[in-house]
């Protein structure tokens, strides 16, 4: 079976890696290029937990082939923010309650992130449709679309 | 999942020779949404996939008024959506796209990718069934072209050969069925796969419907255009009475179908409800809130 040599961009990291064909590209960040913060939750294209970008477009990683993405600029969470310094998103979710057990939110704020940058300035409701492939079991939702709104007000102010 | 062979053909003429050679052997692979989840579940065991993901001649959105539109097979369901062209010459399509799924798939998921599959419970083979759209196949053996009513043949089931590549969609001119709409129903708002779709386009002479096509999804194995409620309401002065009529006439016509997401009744009735409201937004007609279907 065939193996395929991947030039792909992570996170503005350059990297060359060799798969075979039927790994996931969720596979590939997590377990190639140990990039843990992109979750696996469902694996069937329904939790959204392994939500990045590929050439700037939001894409469910479990529902990709790493070799699909030959060529292409990936973001995970990783490269959306550090401890150090915190994306607007990552400090909305901390201060308005996002987070409780925490494995939704890096699709959460993929998502999220993505959303914003074609609607800027949402209603309530439009924030509840753009994350609505994303599934979160512990908050009810309303921390998250709190933190959402507040992350919205300030990347406008940014 | 299995592993397999993975071929990335770069023109048209290159993907129907690797085609031709491992035909029931291979599935195309374009977004991979839906195929990603078939061969998870083993549904599907390939020997190879062949991606069409790097063949320009198979993407892009050209409109022209006197052909109408060209949809390459690989265009997304996101870039549906975003065409000036759709928005201003085929609304229903765009509106349509603009909801299906949701962001992540319409990022990933390719309009044809969506028809190959056949899923029933999907959006866009209704919306183009109305429109009268036409999809062209690709093999080494030549091009042809079919209307969609006869490339959807049943349940997951087209009338694609395996040496075959669908590489673009064609719509039409709307001419003068410029009043359309589509209704997607979804059992509950959580759930991405609709229970029953109605797309009409409508040629209107002040009050009097002179053309109508009307397609039911969904609630049916493969869309279906309802013959009888679109003669009963062509040459027909337009009433909350006469849409009545119509979309009772859907709800009989259709082969619903009866399985765990809805039973037939179910799905019978929730089509005629979602017939008679596209009916009423298409003509403008007001409808009293809470009325049988």
């Amino acid at each position: 079976m065939t193996r395929h040599v991947l030039n792909i961009e992570v996170n503005g990291e350059r990297e060359q890696i060799d798969v075979s064909a039927h790994r996931l590209l969720s596979e590939l960040l997590r377990d190639d290029l140990h990039l843990t913060g992109t979750k696996r939750g469902c694996e069937t294209g329904t939790c959204g937990a392994c939500s990045v970008t590929v050439n700037g477009k939001l894409v469910k990683s479990c529902l990709m082939l790493a070799v699909q993405a030959d060529k292409a600029k990936i973001t995970t969470i990783e490269g959306l923010g550090s401890a150090e310094k915190l994306h607007p998103l990552q400090r909305s979710f901390m201060e308005r309650g996002g987070v409780q057990c925490g494995y939704c939110t890096p699709g959460m704020i993929m998502t999220a992130n993505a959303f914003l940058e074609t609607n800027p300035e949402p209603t309530e409701a439009e924030v509840r449709e753009g994350l609505g492939a994303n599934l979160c079991r512990c908050t009810g939702y309303n921390g998250i679309v709190d933190a959402v709104m507040q992350a919205a007000e300030v990347m406008r102010g940014a | 999942m299995h592993n397999f062979d993975f071929f990335k053909p770069a023109s048209i003429e290159e993907a129907a020779e690797v085609l031709s050679k491992y035909g029931e052997d291979s599935r195309v692979i374009a977004g991979g949404t839906a195929l990603m989840l078939a061969l998870r579940q083993r549904l599907l065991q390939p020997q190879c996939l062949i991606s069409v993901g790097d063949i320009e001649a198979m993407r892009g959105i050209d409109w022209d008024p006197g052909h109408g539109l060209r949809i390459g097979a690989l265009t997304l369901h996101s870039e549906v959506a975003g065409s000036e062209a759709i928005n201003t010459h085929y609304p229903l399509l765009a509106h349509l796209a603009k909801r299906m799924a949701n962001p992540q798939v319409r990022n990933q998921g390719t309009l044809g990718g969506n028809l190959c599959y056949a899923d029933p419970a999907t959006d866009p083979p209704t919306g183009l069934l109305a429109l009268d759209a036409r999809v062209v196949l690709h093999s080494v053996r030549g091009t042809r072209e079919l209307l969609l009513s006869q490339f959807l043949v049943d349940y997951y089931t087209t009338a694609i050969e395996p040496d075959e590549l669908l590489v673009e969609v064609l719509i039409p001119p709307p001419g003068s069925y410029g009043s359309s709409r589509y209704t997607r129903f979804l059992k509950t708002a959580a759930e991405h796969r609709p229970l029953a779709t109605v797309a009409v386009a409508a040629s209107l002479d002040e009050a009097t419907c002179s053309g109508i096509r009307i397609a039911v999804g969904a609630s049916t194995a493969i869309p279906m255009r309802l013959s009888r409620a679109e003669k009963y309401l062509t040459g027909r002065q337009i009433s909350a009475e006469a849409i009545r009529e119509a979309a009772a006439f859907v709800a009989e016509d259709i082969d619903a179908l009866d399985d765990s997401r809805g039973s037939e009744r179910y799905r019978r009735r929730m089509t005629g409800v979602i017939a008679r409201r596209t009916l009423a937004e298409v003509f403008g007609i007001e409808q009293e809130v809470g009325g049988e279907p």
